[in-house]
C-alpha cells in the first residue's frame, strides 16, 4: 500500500473575476521511503500541491488518501491534527523562530503535539541535534548561526517527531551550493537511515541530481514522473 | 515555563524599545493617577484637618437640650459631666485632649459702632490640646491671671478700629439673662485664611466668662481631639469609635462627628474623585491604543512566524493566545512600573507634603481654605485597582490583533513577505 495517493486533485483559486486553475488533476502514488522531488517552471503548482500534500490547503476536487485513510472527509481542525501528528515542513526561509534556541525550536513540534515527557523531549531533540551535525550549538539562537546551520536547525525540527512525510519547500534556495549540497546530504542520509519520505519543491539542478525520484509539473499536470536507478 | 509563555516573554525582552514605550504609556497613566489621587486627597485632607483643628474638632459633644435649641446658643443646657467624660476617653491613646467652649450671644462696641457677635469662652490651657488657634494669633495668646482679655478676629479688629493692646466693649446677656458690660484689653489678634475666622472670632477666656456671663463654670459643648492619622479613613473610625463611646455611656450627650459636621465638603470631594475616575479612563485609553497598535505590529512582523507555529499544529487559539499575553505582560510592566513611581511620589508627598500656600497662594476648596503644607494620602484600595486596571487594558487592547493573528491562514502566512 503506498503511504501517499493523490487522486484527481484539482485546485482551482479566484483572482478577482478570473478562475486560476493551479492543478488540473494531479494523480500520484508515493510509497514509504521515498525521496522525491517535484519540479517545473515558477507558477506551474508545485507549492501549491505541497500545500495540499501537507494539509495547509485543500484540494477542490480529488482525494488524498493517507496510509489508506481518506482526508476528503475530514474538517480543518481533524486535518490540523493529522498534520500535527504526522507531517514535518522544512522551509526555503528556515523559518526559525528568532527568539527560540536551538533545541527549543527543535523541540517546537513535540512542545505543540504534547504527547512526550520534558525529559523526552529533551533527549529526543539533543539526540536529532547531534544527527543533523549542530551537537553542541543547542543553546545558540537562530541569528548565531549560519544559513546552512539554521537549515539544519530545520530539518532537525522536521524530523523531531518521525512524521510519515517530510516536506520540504525549496530547501536549498538560500543557499550557496556548497552548503545546498551539504544540505542535501544530511537529509539524504536522514531518508536512508530513518527511512522517512521526504518531498521537496525546487528548482535546483543539484537536488533534482539527489532525488531518487523527479516529478515535473507543468501547468498544474504532471508532465514526466521519472524513477532513477539505485 | 510554557512555550507559548516562553515565546511571548522574549518577544517582548526582544522588541524592548516598543514594550518599553508601551509599559511608560500605561505606567505614565497609572502614575499620574496616583500622584492627582494623592494630591486631591491631601488637599481635601488638608481642608478637613483645617476644619477640625479650628472649628469643629473632631467629635463635638452637646447636650440634647441644647443641640434642640442650638440657634440660640442657649446658656442654660450645659454638661454637667465633664469630669465623667474627661475620665471615659482619658483612656484612649487617640484622644488628644478634649476642651471645653461655651457660645454665647453679645455685641461689640467702640462706642461709635456695635457689631453682633457670637462669642466663645475657652480654656485657653486645654483648647490648645484641640484647636491650633495659638498657630495663627499675632500678639499674645490669654496672659495667667488677667481676667480682661479678648482675641479677636483680624478683620473684626480693623473694622472695630482696635489693635492688638487696644480696648474694646463687649456686650453680652448672662446665664440669668441680664445685660452685662465691659471693657476687654485685645490680647491678639487671629490671622488665618478662613475668612469666616476672621470676621467673626470673639473670644475670651473661662476666668473672664465665669465673671462676665455669671457662667460658674458652664460648658455647653466639649470639643474631642484626636492625635492625626496619616490616613483620613483611621481618622474616621476613630472618631466613630469616640461618638458610639459617648453616645452608649450618656444618653444626654449627643456627639457629633466631624464627617457630620463637614458632610458637604465629604461629599464634595466624593464627586471630584468621580471627576477622576474619567479622567483615567481617557489617559488608559490613550494607553490601550499604544497597546493595539505594539500588538498589531508584532503580528504584521512576525506573520510567517504564526504560519510556521500554526503548520506545525497550532491551535489558532494558541497563537491568539501568545499576542495577548505580549500585551499582557506589556500591562504587568506597566502597572508595576507605574506603581513603583505612584508609590516613590507618594512616599515624598505622604512624608514630607507640600507647602500649598507658597506654591498655589490662598486655595479655597469646596469654600474651605486650605493652607500650610498638605500631605498626601495614601490610597492602597485606588492603587490595587489601578494595578489591575492597566493589566486589564493592556490585555484587552491585545486581544483584536492577537485574534486577527490566530485566524489568519497558514498558507497565507507562510508566503508572507
Amino acid at each position: 500500500m503506498a503511504l501517499l495517493e493523490l487522486q484527481e486533485i484539482t485546485k482551482t483559486f479566484q483572482k478577482g473575476e478570473r478562475e486560476v486553475h493551479a492543478l488540473r488533476g494531479i494523480d500520484l502514488l508515493v510509497d514509504k521511503g521515498e525521496f522525491l522531488a517535484i519540479v517545473g517552471p515558477s507558477g506551474s503548482g508545485k507549492t501549491t500541491l505541497l500545500n495540499i500534500v501537507g494539509c495547509l490547503d485543500t484540494p477542490s476536487g480529488g482525494n488524498i488518501v493517507y496510509n489508506g485513510g481518506d482526508l476528503g472527509a475530514m474538517n480543518e481542525r481533524e486535518l490540523s491534527g493529522y498534520r500535527k501528528k504526522n507531517i514535518a515542513f522544512i522551509f526555503q526561509s528556515y523559518n526559525l523562530i528568532p527568539v527560540l534556541t536551538v533545541q527549543e525550536n527543535v523541540e517546537l513540534p513535540l512542545v505543540i503535539e504534547k504527547t512526550q515527557s520534558k525529559n523526552e523531549m529533551t533527549r529526543r531533540s539533543l539526540e536529532i541535534i547531534d544527527t543533523v551535525g549542530l551537537k553542541g550549538m543547542a543553546d545558540r539562537l537562530p541569528r548565531e548561526l549560519s544559513g546552512g546551520q539554521e537549515q539544519r536547525v530545520a530539518i532537525a525540527r522536521a524530523l523531531v517527531k518521525n512524521p510519515l512525510v517530510v516536506l520540504a519547500d525549496e530547501p536549498t534556495a538560500n543557499l550557496d551550493s556548497h552548503t545546498a549540497e551539504d544540505i542535501m546530504s544530511v537529509m539524504e542520509k536522514m531518508n536512508r537511515d530513518l527511512n522517512t519520505t521526504f518531498i521537496f519543491s525546487t528548482h535546483d539542478k543539484m537536488v533534482q541530481e539527489h532525488a531518487k525520484r523527479v516529478i515535473m509539473l507543468h501547468d498544474g499536470q504532471v508532465s514526466s514522473d521519472e524513477r532513477k536507478q539505485t | 515555563m510554557n512555550m507559548i509563555a516562553r515565546i511571548a516573554f522574549r518577544n517582548i525582552m526582544r522588541h524592548k524599545r516598543r514594550t518599553i514605550t508601551s509599559a511608560i504609556t500605561i505606567a505614565v497613566g497609572i502614575w499620574f493617577y496616583t500622584f492627582m489621587d494623592s494630591v486631591m486627597a491631601g488637599l481635601d485632607r488638608g481642608g478637613i484637618d483645617n476644619m477640625i483643628e479650628l472649628t469643629t474638632s473632631a467629635v463635638k459633644v452637646h447636650t440634647s437640650a441644647y443641640q434642640e435649641d442650638k440657634e440660640a446658643f442657649p446658656l442654660d443646657h450645659g454638661i454637667r459631666n465633664m469630669r465623667k467624660l474627661r475620665k471615659l476617653l482619658s483612656g484612649n491613646p487617640r484622644i488628644a485632649g478634649i476642651a471645653p467652649r461655651t457660645r454665647f450671644i453679645g455685641q461689640l462696641s467702640n462706642y461709635t459702632e456695635e457689631i453682633p457677635v457670637i462669642g466663645t469662652v475657652i480654656d485657653p490651657d486645654l483648647d490648645s490640646s484641640v484647636f491650633s488657634l495659638v498657630s495663627y494669633l499675632e500678639g499674645d495668646y490669654f496672659s495667667a491671671g488677667s481676667s480682661r482679655e479678648i482675641i479677636l478676629g483680624k478683620d473684626l479688629a480693623e473694622e472695630m478700629g482696635v489693635d492688638i493692646g487696644g480696648y474694646i466693649t463687649l456686650y453680652a446677656l448672662t446665664r440669668y439673662e441680664s445685660r452685662n458690660a465691659d471693657e476687654f484689653k485685645v490680647a491678639g489678634v487671629l490671622k488665618t485664611t478662613d475668612p469666616e475666622l476672621n470676621r467673626s472670632s470673639v473670644m475670651i477666656s473661662y476666668a473672664a466668662a465665669n465673671e462676665f456671663l455669671d457662667l460658674e463654670g458652664l460648658v455647653t459643648e466639649a470639643n474631642v481631639g484626636l492625635m492625626r492619622r496619616v490616613n483620613l479613613k483611621d481618622m474616621k473610625n476613630d472618631a466613630r469609635k469616640v461618638k458610639e463611646r459617648i453616645e452608649t455611656t450618656f444618653p444626654g450627650l449627643e456627639p457629633s462627628t466631624f464627617m457630620e459636621l463637614a458632610a458637604g465638603f465629604l461629599e464634595l470631594a466624593k464627586s471630584k474623585r468621580a471627576f477622576g475616575v474619567v479622567f483615567l479612563l481617557i489617559l488608559l485609553v490613550i494607553a490601550a491604543v499604544g497597546i493595539f497598535n505594539s500588538v498589531l505590529m508584532s503580528v504584521y512582523e512576525r506573520i510567517r512566524e504564526v504560519g510556521v507555529l500554526r503548520a506545525h499544529g497550532m491551535k489558532s487559539g494558541e497563537v491568539s493566545a501568545m499576542f495577548v499575553l505580549e500585551g499582557f505582560m506589556t500591562g504587568v510592566l506597566g502597572s508595576i512600573f507605574g506603581l513603583v513611581l505612584g508609590i516613590a511620589t507618594n512616599l515624598v508627598l505622604v512624608t514630607y507634603g507640600y507647602p500649598i500656600d507658597k506654591i498655589a497662594g490662598d486655595v479655597v476648596v469646596d469654600g474651605f481654605p486650605v493652607w500650610g503644607t498638605i500631605y498626601g494620602e495614601w490610597n492602597s484600595a485606588t492603587m490595587v485597582f489601578l494595578f489591575f486596571f492597566g493589566i486589564a487594558v493592556a490585555t484587552v487592547a491585545g486581544i483584536i490583533p492577537a485574534r486577527k493573528a490566530g485566524k489568519m491562514e497558514v498558507t497565507h502566512a507562510l508566503r508572507f513577505v
